[in-house]
């Protein structure tokens, strides 16, 4: 599999904070919608990310339709740490002194 | 409040792949409706809606299965280098019909669409004198005084310069030469917005009488004269015997006008501008100021010649003002016949298309089989059609890429030919990127014009069962289809003979053309020009002198037999059209002195002798006729009958105003013969009145020398330079040319254009022929059994001969006719062209009828006699 491009690392690492439905990961990577929603279905086909359906019953609880959440796979971890040391690898080469990741 | 984010997933759903749009839809309306609760507004949720259409597009796309398209390519490449021969003809005639329009389109882009050279060239605009009675006619020169109060009182400009182009003779730090020059007034780089590449260029400043004088060099001048050094500029150099200092040299490519390389200034003194409303010899540019439209401009001037009307009338009664785009005014006249060859080239890529989509029918038909055999195995049609649609756009790419190739070749060869051809702008033709977008363009249309109607016709009735059985055992051919290829062929022939006659009407024309009488001998007749820098020459004595004493020389030489001088030779574009001022002692009024403008041209006495122009009555001038005696001219037979209807020209006398010579600025004089009409203009232009002035009279310190000579003048040529040489080292000759040559020259735009349309005409002929013999020959081999059945039952050879033949020729002449149908709808835009032809040239139309039905003939003939041969028994033997 080829390795994540800048965009889906950083869908990827939003879900690894704890983001859980599109909207979140959207607010917390600041990107637009228009590139998370295609990355995060990218994400999906090429396993690295499983979605599931929120439970309707709670949803209607709360008074709001069923939400469609997502989270990374054992594949998407390990592609994600991939990913995150190459790119912290190349910050040298951009001048850019490395600092300790949360991952 | 109405919902834009839910209305634009709406809008979105449908792209999304069906299986999964419910789930989509679904969480898209979900995550909006969290945002909603949570109290978004209304214009940040619509934004993030629009990711929604990012997303079904996306999804959509990964839909597509692109390791299927890049199979069905594998395929289609593979099938088409199976058989090669299909792929050979079919990528040839895509390469010359793409080709043959990316050039023409490079040629149309170079002089009629690419922006001149020079910054924000929409706003620069020529400036034309022109009369009344034709308004808009661009080119007409204008005076000294008109330009300078122009220049001072009309607002709409941001500069405005005078050009007066020329020659001058560089002497002094080398061998001496004539360089193209220009006199410029100050603006003139301001104009056109072009700094000086070192020092700096003419300025305002340099305008007036008096100021140093100063010259600018062309970058192909420095480099090649001055070896490229910088210390050039600042140190004096010789222009025409006259000290200049260079102060400047242009960047390379800046030759305006006419390639020239040296600008030295233009200056009108006091006199000048008093007396000189009548000397129309300048060339005005303009920048319009910004914002300003040619129209705007163009009232404001007309506004203004109507007030300088009213202030000189003699003058400037009849006079306006047009105003041109500066390459309107560059390439006016071209653009109908280019566009004209693009239609024609676009004609031909059609007949291409044509040709192609018949190939690929024919091929389809031979398919069948394999169609049938992949869909029994299980490929839906849509797989089948694409695969198709695939093959023909692999042909056209590799058509577009060979064609890119043609292109060049041809592009280059137009680029080559601007020397000969007065085409302004034509040597800028290249393939560059828009010409290559253009290609693009052009093949993906092409592709979609032949690829298509035969996938379509493969998608139709596809009969699976019939198909694997009926391969090869056909009797008369599937009717439909064998209905398409005839009306392909139909459509084929027409439009081949909507270019057959085109071509065939510009030949008469040209034939016509190169038929007229010039009214001079051209055969071994050679001409250079020269001219006598006025510091070594400067009495009229000196001039005429020296020009005498070199033609003296040049015809003690055995080979030449005669030779003479002119200012003004034909076919040079010479206007020097001067009105007369009294005609037979009566001065003329203002109207009758315009009407009975002449052209002037002075001779020395054996011109006429060198140009074979016959004295039809009187004399030429003689050694009698000298400065001091009493003044004599000639007159062309035209003028004769202009200036004295049914009488005896000889005797009578005229003068007009001139600018001519020093002091007396009047030239005329008694008439003492009349020369035979010369098309000075050209073969295509009328007879302008003329008058022949005696250069011992009214010496010119510019001529050209014209020598008869025994033989061919070629030789000849080191020696006549000798002799100038030897007479004064510092006089170059330029512009070395025979009448043979500018004849020619005369006739090589028509000659291109006519080369082109027939190159064009003749491709559509036999693209045509090929297609027509392709069809016939797919026909006759289908119906091979057939044929052998009739033989068997008792038809003569004759009668199947026939048959076939008649069948095609059906096609062929409804094709001729719709053609000649086309060709008249179309004439209408040759009229400009042609020259003695109607656009309805009834022997052009029967010559181009006769020529494709022959052709058309010996197409189908071939497969005609194929089929009288068919041996009944073999023919019936075959399952």
């Amino acid at each position: 599999m080829r390795r994540p491009s800048i965009t889906a690392s950083s869908v990827l690492q939003a879900l690894a904070d704890g983001a859980q439905y599109g909207f979140d990961v959207i607010d917390r990577t600041g990107l637009p919608s228009g590139t998370v929603y295609p990355a995060l279905s990218r994400l999906e086909r090429d396993g690295y990310v499983r979605s599931t359906w929120e439970d309707e019953d709670e949803a209607h609880a709360e008074g709001r339709p069923a939400r469609r959440y997502y989270r990374l796979t054992a594949p998407g971890v390990r592609a994600l740490a991939e990913a995150t040391s190459h790119y912290r690898s190349l910050l040298p080469a951009l001048g850019i002194k490395p600092v300790r990741g949360r991952t | 409040m109405a919902r834009f984010d839910l209305a634009i997933v709406r809008l979105a759903a449908p792209v999304v792949p069906d299986d999964i749009r419910r789930d989509w839809r679904r969480e898209w309306e979900a995550e909006l409706a969290f945002e909603h609760q949570r109290g978004r507004g209304a214009a940040a949720l619509a934004v993030r809606a629009l990711g929604a259409v990012a997303h079904a597009c996306w999804l959509r796309q990964d839909r597509w299965r692109w390791d299927v398209l890049w199979h069905d390519i594998k395929y289609a490449a593979r099938t088409l280098l199976k058989r090669p021969s299909f792929m050979i003809v079919a990528v040839l005639s895509l390469a010359i019909g793409i080709g043959a329009n990316a050039a023409i389109f490079g040629a149309v882009r170079a002089v009629l669409l690419r922006p001149l050279p020079f910054p924000a060239p929409d706003a620069l605009v020529a400036v034309s004198t022109t009369t009344l009675e034709r308004p808009d006619v661009p080119g007409g020169s204008s005076t000294p005084p008109d330009f300078t109060d122009w220049r001072r009182d009309l607002r709409g400009f941001v500069e405005m310069a005078a050009v007066v182009a020329g020659a001058s003779a560089l002497t002094g730090d080398g061998p001496a030469e004539q360089v193209p020059s220009a006199n410029v007034t100050g603006g003139f780089f301001g104009v056109l917005g072009v700094p000086a590449l070192y020092g700096r260029a003419l300025e305002p400043g340099d305008d007036p009488v008096g100021a140093p004088d100063v010259a600018v060099l062309g970058h192909a001048l420095w480099q090649r004269r001055y070896g490229g050094r910088r210390e050039v500029v600042g140190s004096t150099i010789t222009i025409d015997s006259q000290p200049y200092r260079v102060v400047g040299v242009m960047p390379a490519g800046f030759a305006y006008p006419l390639g020239a390389d040296l600008w030295v200034p233009q200056r009108f003194s006091e006199e000048d501008l008093r007396t000189q409303r009548g000397a129309q010899y300048l060339d005005v540019i303009a920048r319009l100021a910004p914002g300003a439209t040619v129209a705007q401009a163009r009232d404001e001037m007309r506004a203004y010649a109507r007030r300088l009307a009213e202030q000189y009338p003699r003058t400037n009664h009849d006079r306006t003002i047009a105003l041109h785009p500066m390459r309107e005014a560059l390439v006016g006249d071209v653009r109908p016949a280019l566009l004209l060859l693009l239609g024609a080239v676009g004609l031909v890529l059609l007949i291409v298309c044509v040709n192609v989509a018949n190939l690929v029918l024919t091929r389809a038909l031979g398919r069948r089989r394999e169609w049938a055999v992949r869909t029994a195995l299980g490929a839906g049609r849509a797989r089948l059609v694409r695969g198709l649609l695939v093959e023909s756009g692999l042909i056209a790419v590799v058509g577009g890429l060979a064609g890119l190739v043609v292109a060049m070749w041809i592009a280059r060869l137009l680029a080559a030919l601007e020397g000969s051809v007065d085409i302004p702008l034509l040597d800028q033709t290249r393939v560059d990127g828009p010409v290559a977008l253009f290609t693009i363009a052009v093949s993906g249309l092409a592709a979609a014009a032949f690829g298509t109607l035969p996938a379509w016709q493969a998608s139709k009735n596809m009969d699976v069962a019939r198909g694997i059985r009926e391969e090869g055992s056909a009797t008369t051919g599937d009717h439909r289809r064998q209905r398409l290829r005839g009306a392909l062929i139909v459509a084929e022939a027409a439009l081949a003979v909507v270019l057959l006659v085109g071509a065939g009407l510009l030949m008469r024309s040209f034939i016509g053309l190169v038929a007229v009488d010039l009214g001079f001998t051209r055969e071994r007749v050679q001409t250079f020009n020269l001219s006598l820098p006025e510091p070594a020459y400067p009495t009229t004595a000196a001039r005429s002198a020296g020009v005498e004493t070199l033609l003296s020389r040049v015809r003690a030489h055995p080979q030449v037999e005669a030779a003479g001088a002119i200012f003004g030779l034909p076919l040079t574009n010479f206007g020097y059209v001067i009105s007369m001022s009294t005609l037979d002692d009566r001065t003329l009024d203002d109207e009758e002195s315009m009407e009975r403008s002449v052209q002037v041209r002075v001779v020395t006495p054996e011109y006429f002798r060198a140009m074979g122009i016959p004295i039809r009555r009187g004399r030429t001038f003689g050694e009698e006729d000298r400065l001091g005696a009493p003044p004599v001219v000639l007159v062309n037979e035209t003028a004769a009958a202009r200036l004295w209807p049914d009488q005896d020209p000889l005797g009578h006398s005229f003068t007009i105003g001139t600018r001519m010579g020093q002091g007396d600025t009047r030239a005329g004089g008694v008439v003492i013969g009349v020369a035979g009409d010369v098309r000075d203009g050209g073969p295509a232009r009328v007879v302008r009145p003329t008058v022949y002035l005696a250069h011992a009279q009214r010496p010119v310190n510019f001529l050209t020398i014209v020598v008869k000579t025994r033989t061919d003048p070629g030789p000849l040529v080191p020696t006549l330079n000798g002799i100038v040489t030897a007479l004064d080292p510092n006089l170059p000759i330029y512009r070395v040319r025979t009448m043979e040559q500018l004849a020619m020259d005369a006739v090589a735009q028509p000659r291109l254009f006519l080369m082109l349309l027939a190159v064009f005409a003749a491709a559509a002929v036999m693209l045509a022929a090929v297609g027509i013999y392709g069809v016939m020959a797919h026909a006759v081999s289908q119906r091979t059994r057939e044929i052998g059945l009739r033989l068997a039952l008792g038809a003569g050879r004759g009668t199947v001969l026939r048959m076939v033949v008649g069948q095609a020729m059906t096609l062929a002449v409804v094709g001729l006719a719709l053609g000649m149908v086309g060709a008249m709808a179309s004439g209408r835009l040759m009229r400009g062209l042609l020259f003695g032809v109607e656009p309805f040239d009834l022997p052009t139309f029967l010559a181009a009828g006769a020529a494709f039905g022959g052709v058309a003939l010996v197409a189908s003939a071939l497969p005609a006699l194929r089929a009288s041969r068919v041996d009944p028994v073999e023919a019936l033997r075959e399952p």
